[in-house]
């Protein structure tokens, strides 16, 4: 703790973050077991106020102690002067992040586990080309500052990822599946079953219909409106003045149907722990209540310049200062169930991935994108995949006219909670033949 | 720390065994707006065993502390003994070479102050923060890095490199309503602190033209004859065409090689595709690769025929063709898999008035905010357009997305420019978990038939 003891003498607040990670991953390439990969690492972050500057360094040579404190003094000589204050200790929330039943899975458990994905893929899709993917960890975080605030957990994170191709002449179908957790689940077959099912419907191709037609967003899909969202609703955005959403709190924004919730205290997500990463608690923030603007989400420093709470978003690496980022992203279910939905489609698409998720300027709620994944829904039907069309728009115009959201959610990408929305009406750019 | 590599090498059990070790020290100072969002320093050390046992499979281990890398070779060998494969992983041969490579800097950015280097982009910052009051906000950055790579294999070879990056990055967040449109500008290579300095027009053509997008009209969706400069075209080759040439997408499929076979028409006469890692300066640029192969130029298209393709050692052995340099890894946390380094489309013939002169109603397409390909599609998004009308040259217009399929689209090029450029710009190419890796992309003005572009009816 001898950095501790530097800190106290030469700064007027400090934290530092203490990481330390393990994991072992096991790879499938191709449908067959190729590589397993142990990883350890280790660092210290460091984040100082020296009259009333801010300053950060980090490394993860452990035994550099002295640079660390000194790189930090030195960031802080020219840091700007931000009101902020590293928190003292207050109640943090209960939640589930660790279980022995991951951190003692074996490798041979992985592989057995691996197979079994690369084996019902391929009953599905003898051809498919199947990549597989699972890492099992512990991670280890402890911060400490000057108020003597000591926020400590740890969690182990288990994630398998899935990435099936199928190629036929020179149509190339590619769908993945992502499912993280860091409490044993016995149903681990879940979101290649889900996987499975994409690819049964993908075996037919259909010619896509252009123009302005009845757009269904899967959950995967749905990110495709959620990412300028949950940029709008960021503090730094709002607090720089380039979120749309900035100087309307309270205001109706966007369709009764709509509620968007952060919420970091759901047990085995990975967007859950009980502190974020300034350990202030995590909780459960509302953002958007039947369409209308409650909240935006902040960490200690954007917090502090826009003179409110920190709302126990902090986020970080080891290597760069925390920001505000989402904990776990939730779109809250509707009251539809999905079979009524898909029965009210006369001609429609049904969009289960994009290409190009986050590129172009999404922070003014636009967004143009090739649709990588997408169904045509005919009388009620999935039909069958469509290909070459792209979707555009805007989710500030969009988001206020929605026709029905589903009671079924899935968790997806991790940490985003998201039902099927329907819009009743997008343009669809399509490439004929 | 050589005879402890040495030693470790020495003590495996595997077939093939290698340690790579890396050293980067790195600065950033960010402004966001008015505000100074960090200038600091950071410091990363560690290392990586990879370990082959050809009738298992690869072994991994990556570590932060170096002590005891004899342990961590035995680690990586346990891994390695993890898989069962009947048929055996091979290596195609490279060769054995001893070697140490300084970064040479004309102004070594290590000897300047963190107070110049906050100095520096704290002007640029100031350029976009005067341009306009249209202008609410602003993303600014210089950063470097200087790694220190050791690379030694169970073959004898053994490599240090040193390398060096700097880079600037400056963007404009202009606002009139809800409107918000955003431009940037950016400068990087291998080169020293002199690279990034003296670039205050970069600032203030990004700041100009975030104000000139907020008078922009969304493009009406549809297909159009277009027009990509060099920036974008570099973009477009990288996304579209690269990832496809890169070996480990076809070597263990047979699907896939049928539809990468060499010798198939990818474009007209006169497409010419290559991929170079061993030019000066270039982010994408080192002498070896994270094999230990020596980079150099690969042909990918010549005259529209493909005739090559990105590989490591593995895939090269595996299609029995040669390795070409281009194994390479983000950083000691990762395996080296296959990437581009510097990719290019050659210089053509086509003068830029020539190319736009016949186009009734187009989209000439300038800038990258990014790209992604999902093998046969690909989608990129142009910084910022205008329309073309009757052979000119008409307003601007934004929120241009590309998107179409490789094959028709890489056909539909018609014309390629006398206007070649290498685009020194940041940012980085994303493959797995491993990103961002700096890579250079290089183009002329090229002209593309009916490409589709999303948007408003």
């Amino acid at each position: 703790m001898d950095i501790l003891k530097q800190l106290q003498q030469r700064t007027d607040q400090f934290e530092v973050v203490h990481v330390r990670n393990e994991s072992t991953q096991v790879r499938f390439e191709s449908n067959r077991l190729k590589t397993s990969q142990v990883e350890e690492t280790k660092g210290i972050a460091v984040r100082v106020v020296k009259q009333g500057r801010l300053g950060f360094a980090a490394s993860s040579d452990a035994s550099a102690t002295d640079q660390l404190v000194k790189n930090a003094i030195e960031s802080a000589m020219y840091g700007d002067q931000v009101p902020i204050t590293f928190p003292a200790a207050q109640s943090a929330p209960t939640v589930k992040t660790f279980d022995p039943m991951i951190t003692d899975l074996p490798i041979p458990r992985l592989v057995e586990i691996g197979k079994e994905i690369v084996d019902y893929i391929l009953q599905i899709e003898p051809e498919a080309r199947v990549d597989v993917s699972l890492k099992r960890g512990i991670q280890q975080v402890a911060l400490h500052n000057q108020t003597g605030n000591e926020a400590a957990y740890h969690s182990s994170p288990l994630s398998i990822s899935v990435l099936v191709n199928k190629i036929q002449g020179d149509d190339v179908l590619l769908i993945s599946d992502f499912t993280g957790t860091t409490v044993w689940q016995e149903d681990y077959m879940a979101g290649t079953r889900r996987l499975g099912e994409k690819l049964k419907l993908a075996r037919r191709l259909v010619a896509a219909t252009s123009g302005n037609l009845p757009v269904l967003f899967a959950p995967d899909g749905l990110l495709m409106l959620g990412l300028p969202l949950q940029q709008g609703l960021n503090g730094k955005s709002v607090f720089t003045g380039i979120s749309p959403m900035k100087g309307k709190l309270g205001e109706k924004l966007f369709s009764d149907k709509l509620t968007v919730i952060d919420d970091g205290t759901i047990d085995g997500k990975f967007g859950s722990a009980p502190y974020d990463d300034e350990g202030v608690p995590h909780r459960r923030t509302a953002l958007i209540e039947r369409g209308v603007l409650k909240n935006f989400i902040y960490d200690l420093k954007t917090a502090a310049q826009s003179g409110v709470a920190s709302t126990g978003n902090g986020s970080r690496t080891l290597f760069a200062p925390p920001n505000p980022a989402p904990t776990n992203f939730i779109v809250g279910a509707g009251d539809t169930p999905l079979a009524d939905i898909l029965a009210g489609i006369d001609t429609g698409l049904l969009v289960e991935d994009v290409l190009g998720l986050g590129q172009g300027n999404i922070i003014s709620g636009a967004f143009s994108n090739p649709l990588s994944l997408a169904f045509k829904i005919e009388k009620g039907e999935i039909v069958g995949r469509v290909k070459n069309a792209s979707l555009a728009g805007n989710i500030y115009d969009l988001l206020k006219n929605i026709a029905a959201i589903s009671r079924e959610t899935e968790w997806v990408y991790s940490n985003l909670n998201l039902p099927y929305l329907l819009l009743p009406e997008m343009n669809v750019v399509a490439k004929a033949g | 720390m050589q005879e402890k590599i040495l030693a470790a090498l020495k003590s495996s059990k595997a077939d093939y065994t290698e340690i790579r070790l890396e050293e980067r020290e790195s600065t950033t100072v960010a402004y966001r707006g008015k505000n100074l969002e960090t200038a600091s320093a950071v410091i990363d050390a560690g290392g990586i065993v990879r370990c082959l046992c050809k009738d298992g499979g690869w072994g991994i281990a990556t570590f932060n502390d170096r002590d005891n890398l004899i342990a961590k070779v035995e680690q990586a060998y346990q891994c390695a003994q993890v898989a069962h494969n009947d048929e055996p992983i091979e290596l195609a041969p490279v060769p054995v070479r001893e070697e140490r490579i300084a970064a040479s800097l004309q102004r070594d950015f290590r000897d300047i102050s963190l107070a110049d280097k906050k100095a520096l982009i704290e002007g640029y910052n100031q350029i976009l923060l005067k341009h306009s009051d249209k202008i609410i906000s602003t993303s600014s950055a210089y950063s470097d890095s200087f790694s220190r790579i050791t690379f030694a294999n169970s073959e004898g070879t053994f490599i240090e490199e040193e390398r060096p990056m700097v880079a600037v990055f400056t963007s404009a967040i202009a606002r009139d309503g809800d409107n918000v449109q955003t431009a940037y500008e950016t400068r990087s290579g291998q080169f020293g602190f002199e690279f990034v300095m003296g670039q205050e027009d970069k600032a203030r053509t990004a700041a100009q033209r975030a104000v000139d997008l907020l008078r922009a009209e969304s493009v009406v969706g549809g297909q159009y004859p277009v027009i990509v400069n060099q920036e974008l075209a570099g973009v477009f080759i990288h996304e579209a065409f690269g990832h496809l040439s890169e070996a480990d997408f076809v070597y263990e499929n047979p699907k896939a090689r049928e539809m990468m076979v060499l010798g198939r028409r990818f474009g007209q006469d006169i497409l010419n595709v290559y991929d170079d890692g061993a030019l000066p300066g270039l982010r994408g640029t080192h002498k070896y690769d994270d094999e230990g192969m020596p980079t150099g130029r690969a042909y990918l298209i010549k005259n529209g025929i493909l005739v090559g393709r990105l590989h490591s050692r593995q895939t090269a052995a595996k299609m029995g063709e040669q390795p070409t340099g281009n194994a390479r890894a983000i950083s000691y946390r990762f395996p080296p898999i296959v990437r581009m380094t510097n990719t290019a489309i050659e210089q053509g013939t086509t003068c830029f008035e020539d190319m736009i002169k016949d186009i009734k109603l187009g989209v000439y397409a300038c800038g990258a905010y990014g790209g992604q390909t999902e093998l046969e599609n690909f989608s990129f998004s142009s910084a910022y357009a205008y329309m073309i009308r009757d052979g000119k040259i008409a307003e601007m217009v934004k929120d241009v997305i590309l998107a179409g399929n490789l094959f028709t689209t890489l056909l539909n090029i018609d014309a390629i420019g006398d206007d070649f450029q290498w685009m020194h710009r940041g940012g980085g190419c994303g493959k797995g978990a491993q990103y961002p890796l700096p890579v250079t992309f290089g183009a002329p003005h090229i002209r593309i038939q009916n490409v589709v572009i999303g948007g408003k009816k």
